[in-house]
């Protein structure tokens, strides 16, 4: 079970580690944003995909997030891929090139556009997933609860109850691991009575899933009873004034972070712009004179 | 056949920067028909190691021997798992979060169903099962889950009790029951040790390493520090194990030391000494 490691907070301390948790967030979304930018012209999303890449793979670096996970989270979304590409190749899509043939499946031509788009999908899923990999390991669920909670703040206005919300996602998140455990040692004790979780046929699988779900939700609300008889022993009460332990602060090097991010991201933006009022510019073409490849 | 440990290393988390070592190169052997406490304090290798023989983990290193089958680090080399874990079965810590079933004959029937057994005759088996753990007949039709914690814990070991394996690991089986539930897990270990059974036995409690152990293995910081008998381990004991004596054996060292000369070796129980006392007086 101690396999699901993607995006697990790691507590190094680096740059990455040290900003303010709700800048990190506008600046995740921001670069989410930027990788969902589309343009028609081929070597522009070659040259915003590529310059993008070079700056996660920079931060990745900086934050020391492991490229394995990544890589192993991608390979869990293998089917996910296939799936993409059998849609791509068999929906019929006004974009592709109806010269742009790669090979013959009996009539249907296989289109190499439709290689094309899904591995741009492909790309910008892992873009997207290297964003939250390194937003989640450099930050602790619990500063990311803060951070989110101070986005919740205008929703106060409307009496949308903001700590409540955010208490019981900052629960939640503390007991993923806690149930992890759990799971872990009910499979070892119902293995020792026989019960085999890898083989078996499907309702033999079934009831070895029953036995582990039940005493597994057991034990959650058992769990959360216990905490909030501790929680009101302590005298916690979600409508009362609370005071913060962990004040959190808009340094310096929270400036700095968000200018590159912004700079980037306008960077993206213009292109996206210019691609949009100009027309398709080919940028290979524009730069180094040479001629389009498509 | 005895359980044989050779040459035995693990790690947790391998290849990330939090790995930690277990059990370094550990080696020894559980007797047959033993009762084998394993001792230690917290993050020692214990419940690691006893893991270890029913192949719920493999090794990093090194294998085990526990009759004709043997574990090694390559998971698929360990053929007849299934079979193994019903030679040798472990009760884990608080057991009774492994309880599902609607009832509680139901849930201790269960692991017979595991392996091929028939309805009719499995709940016949657990009928015998709860017997041995003193549940009668009341308790059969009941939800395991309206029961009480010491109750919980007897249907739990009962469901594994009618595996009826011939080596039988219990970690902690007393942690937090009532003098009541204790003296009853604890009787029940005797008299499966009564009918050969092979225990090892997993606890923090030196009355009970005193009072029922044959053999003890001590580990500290993932290497075997003591592996031989009880009373042996006392009398080193504080200073190289810091562990605490029994008051038993405190007591029967003290009348020892001031002139009583009771054979320390053989006491066991209140009773041993108080027989032994009682021999002196006639002389």
């Amino acid at each position: 079970m101690n396999n699901i490691t993607f995006g697990r907070y790691t507590t190094y301390n680096t740059f990455v580690h040290r900003l303010d948790p709700r800048n990190k967030i506008m600046m995740m979304i921001l670069l989410v944003v930027a990788i969902f930018f589309k343009v028609d012209s081929w070597s522009s999303t070659l040259i915003m995909s590529v310059a993008l890449l070079i700056f996660l793979n920079i931060i990745m670096l900086i934050s020391k997030v492991s490229f394995i996970s990544l890589f192993k989270s991608l390979k869990a979304m293998w089917i996910l891929i296939i799936f993409l590409l059998i849609v791509y190749i068999f929906l019929p899509n006004a974009a592709y090139n109806p010269d742009h043939i790669a090979f013959y499946i009996g009539t249907y031509g296989v289109n190499y556009d439709a290689f094309y788009q899904c591995g741009y999908i492909i790309l910008r899923i892992m873009m997207m997933l290297m964003i939250t990999m390194i937003l989640t390991s450099s930050t602790s669920p619990m500063n990311l609860t803060y951070g989110l909670e101070w986005y919740m703040a205008p929703l106060k206005l409307v009496k949308f109850p903001t700590h409540i919300v955010a208490m019981t996602l900052s629960i939640a998140l503390r007991f993923i691991p806690t149930l992890l455990d759990e799971t872990d040692r009910i499979i070892k004790a119902q293995s020792s009575r026989g019960v085999d979780f890898q083989r078996g046929g499907l309702i033999k699988k079934f009831s070895a899933i029953i036995s582990l779900i039940i005493p597994l939700f057991v034990s959650a609300i058992n769990r959360s009873e216990e905490l909030s008889n501790a929680m009101e022993a302590r005298g916690y009460d979600p409508y009362g004034q609370r005071s913060k332990y962990r004040v959190l602060k808009f340094r310096w090097i929270d400036l700095i972070a968000f200018i590159i991010v912004l700079a980037v991201f306008g960077g993206i933006l213009t292109l996206f712009i210019w691609d949009m009022n100009i027309g398709s510019v080919d940028l290979i073409y524009w730069i180094f004179g040479a001629k389009p490849l498509f | 056949m005895p359980v044989k440990v050779k040459n035995v290393s693990f790690s947790y988390l391998v290849k990330t920067p939090n790995e930690v070592k277990a059990l370094d190169d550990v080696s020894f052997e559980i007797k047959d028909n033993s009762i084998t406490t394993i001792i230690g304090h917290t993050g020692s290798g214990k419940s690691t190691i006893i893991q270890l023989f029913n192949a719920l983990m493999v090794p990093s290193s090194g294998e085990i021997e526990v009759d004709d089958f043997v574990i090694t680090s390559n998971p698929k080399k360990n053929k007849r798992i299934k079979e193994l874990r019903r030679h040798i079965a472990s009760i884990f810590q608080f057991p009774e979060y492994q309880l599902f079933e609607e009832t509680v004959e139901k849930d201790v029937a269960f692991g017979l169903k595991n392996y091929g057994m028939k309805e009719p005759e499995a709940i016949e088996k657990a009928h015998k099962a709860l017997k041995l753990v003193g549940l009668d007949e009341t308790f059969y039709k009941r939800s395991p889950f309206e029961l009480s914690g010491g109750e919980k814990r007897r249907v739990a070991i009962a469901g594994i009790l009618v595996l009826n394996p011939d080596i039988l690991i219990m970690d902690e089986p007393t942690a937090g029951l009532d003098p009541a539930g204790t003296k009853i897990v604890l009787d029940l270990i005797q008299s499966l040790h009564n009918q050969g059974k092979t225990i090892i036995l997993v606890t923090h409690d030196m009355n009970v390493v005193l009072n029922y152990a044959t053999d003890v293995i001590a580990l500290k910081n993932g290497k075997v520090s003591f592996d031989g008998k009880p009373s042996n381990l006392f009398e080193l004991s504080s200073e190289d194990l810091a562990l605490e004596v029994p008051p038993l054996y405190a007591f029967s060292k003290m009348l020892y030391d001031k002139g009583i000369k009771v054979d320390i070796e053989n006491i066991r129980t209140l009773d041993d000494l108080l027989n032994q006392l009682k021999g002196m007086k006639h002389e």
